[in-house]
């Protein structure tokens, strides 16, 4: 059997999809068991995932762009989008789509945290459960994702006009008389 | 097809991964009551007397709220600086006093945790202590964090805290302070976070008569903490 050939359009791809993957699974986990991790009873759990939800909406509040209905919303959606998107970049399936609407959520999350920081805005930047303040580093690494999203995505939709390189040889339609 | 089968599985097995690792950084419940404890037993005695309730050694009087008779223990570590101590201060702790404490069905104990990366924070908690020991602590604890963003940027803690006092009750808060007799009250405060171990600000330990543990990590709303403060009241 033929392997595939070297190509670094594949290669991006599948940095982004590996990187970006486990990064936006762990960012959504985190966010919904953790700092608090209380697992039995149920009740505890549930209240453990509220307290971290409840957590998350301070951090998102604390950017000071959305109602306090926009920041419910958010706080309670955001961390399981992010699980899911995270799961179907690793799986592949659609990735096109889903590469598209990651690259979309990179861009938002760096130009939020651009914008509190060049407000000056002393808050946590609440990309994980631990708190991290938002700095010119955070905004290097939002920007190195958002860059990989980008290439990713652009990429994914490049190859998907070629053949798959492990497709048997292209047959040519019969000719017609 | 078995090629997604594959990453399905990479992407289950790294899931789990980051799940296990997160349980096991868990602090489980009783581990944080006896690291307390020890605590509480290695370090030096404080200066001012100080009381035990539930277990709960080194409770600073002037500083805890509520019946000692209470079902549950609330010991509420904060920075003055942090603004997600603020915030539960203002929206959560203030309810909790009104609805559980107030009525005798939680004893809520502040614990000073200030922040060495906060300039102002150290200085903050110094100057509440000392209106706690003249009888005016909710004034000054409320002043100082509804103020935060002011004082955080100038530095005026004096200032905030002489805004809400007598000069007859600043000349007393000064004389505490300047006294440095409550610094090692604050001191043993952090100990006592650092030994359960508390890792940012705030943290609310709530500790039941049977000797359960649960430490709530950052802010939590008002109706969220009611669903388990309602639990170990019953």
């Amino acid at each position: 059997m033929q392997s595939a050939p070297f190509n670094y359009r594949r290669l991006i791809i599948w940095l982004g999809r590996l990187l970006l993957g486990g990064i936006f699974i762990y960012a959504g986990f985190s966010k919904i068991a953790l700092p608090n991790s209380f697992y039995w009873p149920l009740p505890m759990l549930k209240f453990s995932i509220s307290a971290n939800l409840s957590n998350f909406g301070y951090q998102v509040a604390s950017y000071k762009m959305l109602s306090p209905a926009g920041v419910n919303f958010v706080s309670h959606i955001l961390p399981f989008a992010e699980v899911l998107l995270g799961l179907l970049l690793l799986i592949g399936w659609r990735l096109r789509i889903w590469a598209t609407v990651v690259s979309l959520f990179m861009l938002m999350f760096l130009t939020v945290v651009t914008r509190a920081y060049l407000l000056h805005m002393d808050i946590n930047c609440g990309c994980f459960a631990t708190p991290e303040p938002v700095s010119l580093k955070k905004i290097l690494e939002d920007s190195s994702m958002a860059l990989l999203a980008i290439l990713m995505t652009v990429f994914a939709y490049q190859e998907a006009r070629k053949p798959h390189p492990w497709s048997g040889p292209q047959v040519p339609p019969p000719a017609t008389t | 097809m078995i090629r997604r089968y594959l990453l399905a599985s990479i992407a289950s097995l790294a899931l789990a991964g980051v799940g296990s690792l997160s349980l096991m950084g868990a602090p489980a419940p009783q581990k944080a009551a006896k690291s307390a404890n020890s605590a509480s037993k290695g370090s030096a005695a404080p200066a001012q007397a100080s009381i035990t309730v539930d277990g709960v050694k080194d409770i600073d009087p002037d500083k805890a709220f509520g019946s000692k008779n209470a079902p549950v223990v609330m010991e509420v570590f904060t920075d003055f600086q942090c603004p997600a101590c603020k915030q539960l201060y203002t929206t959560t702790l203030q309810r909790v006093t009104d609805n559980y404490a107030d009525s005798g069905k939680i004893y809520i104990v502040h614990r000073d945790f200030p922040l060495p990366m906060h300039a102002y924070s150290r200085v903050a908690a110094s100057y509440a202590r000392a209106a706690c020991h003249i009888g005016k602590c909710e004034t000054v604890e409320s002043a100082l964090f509804q103020n935060q963003e002011k004082w955080e940027v100038s530095g005026d803690v004096k200032g905030t805290v002489a805004s809400v006092l007598t000069p007859a009750e600043m000349k007393k808060v000064q004389a505490l302070v300047d006294s440095g007799s409550l610094e090692p009250l604050i001191d043993h405060d952090k100990q006592i976070g650092q030994a359960i171990p508390i890792t940012q600000t705030p943290t609310s330990v709530l500790r039941t008569k049977d000797g359960q543990t649960y430490p709530v990590v950052g802010f939590v709303s008002y109706d969220v903490l009611k669903t388990l403060l309602d639990q170990l009241v019953k």
